[in-house]
């Protein structure tokens, strides 16, 4: 089992003088998740669009106070109620995603997404030229780079270090406790107790981790975009 | 004493190397992990503090805590990509 840990199924393709290295297994997985998502939510849209004051059906019921939470939960920490609204759906999208990411490891044969560094770091830098394009919009571009003067202009460089930071700790957080948590129980599994203990172990790290760091990415978004857009 | 000599004699740089290079893993993580988990001990300490004087705030304070434990994880996340760095990548 542990001979194979670490191989990966790299797929190269040059167009011109580009070329672009995939990581197939990452790809695939990635797909089952956004599948997943969307057929869930195609089922579960029919019967929807009843008023709630009325007699809502019961998946309807359940899904609006499951919206409620997590309104209440992700966004009802950014400053603006405007801004809250329109970027609830971007935030539970985000959140949606790592979370069925991170659940998928406790089936057999798959992997999350979220262990390779490329899917949490491109959804680490989405987030980070959202925040940024959202700031040059409610300050405006002047303000917006006089923000890296502040409070002093020698300043500057630890400023555009700090923003840098941002995407790279956010990456690596979610990448660090899935692949931790994968390595653990690979190990454990092949080595130490291939009975009974590596599903204790995954329930622990695939579903209670996976939800914690699911929704502590989602916080974190919130918390960029919020930093971003006020100071 | 032949045998030790001989043995001694077989080690060659690169088992050096090896060897220094799961010690250091070792003391990565080892090191590394006191600071975030000390951390993390004194934001649930002080959230539960909050939690027991005034329990209506309990969400809120609940959020902000599993924030700022997230933050001061990173440190121990480094720590652990060093390591991970240094046993398979180096």
């Amino acid at each position: 089992m542990l001979e194979h840990l670490g191989e990966k199924l790299i797929l190269h393709v040059s167009l011109g003088s580009f070329s672009f290295s995939f990581d197939i297994l990452t790809v695939i997985m990635s797909w089952i998740v956004i599948i997943v998502l969307v057929v869930v939510a195609l089922i579960l849209r029919r019967g929807l669009g009843q008023d709630i004051e009325e007699k809502p059906s019961r998946t309807q019921a359940i899904l609006e106070s499951l919206i409620d939470l997590l309104k209440g939960q992700l966004t009802s920490s950014f400053s603006s109620d405007k801004l809250a609204k329109e970027l609830f759906p971007f935030v539970s999208t985000v959140f949606m995603f790592v979370l069925v990411s991170n659940w998928l490891s406790v089936i057999p044969y798959c992997e999350s997404p979220t262990k390779d560094l490329n899917v949490t770091l491109s959804l680490a830098l989405l987030v980070f030229v959202m925040s940024q394009l959202l700031a040059v919009r409610m300050r405006g571009g002047i303000r917006y780079l006089k923000g890296f003067l502040e409070p002093y202009p020698f300043m500057l460089p630890l400023n555009i270090v700090s923003e840098i930071a941002k995407p790279i700790s956010h990456s690596f957080r979610l990448f660090g406790n899935t692949f931790g948590g994968a390595i653990l129980v690979t190990v454990v599994s092949a080595k130490f107790a291939p009975v009974l203990v590596p599903a204790a172990l995954n329930a622990f790290y695939g579903l209670f981790v996976g939800a914690i760091q699911a929704f502590v990415f989602a916080i974190l978004t919130v918390a960029y975009i919020n930093v971003a857009v006020e100071s | 004493m032949e045998e030790a000599q001989n043995i001694v004699g077989q080690i060659s740089g690169a088992d050096i190397a090896a060897a220094a290079k799961y010690l250091a893993a070792g003391f990565v993580m080892a090191i590394g992990s006191i600071g975030s988990a000390i951390g993390e001990g004194i934001v649930a300490a002080h959230a539960l503090d909050g939690m027991a004087r005034q329990p209506e705030m309990e969400g809120a304070l609940l959020r902000t805590m599993v924030l700022g434990q997230a933050i001061t994880e990173s440190t121990g996340i480094y720590s652990l990509v060093v390591a991970i760095v240094l046993l398979f990548v180096v």
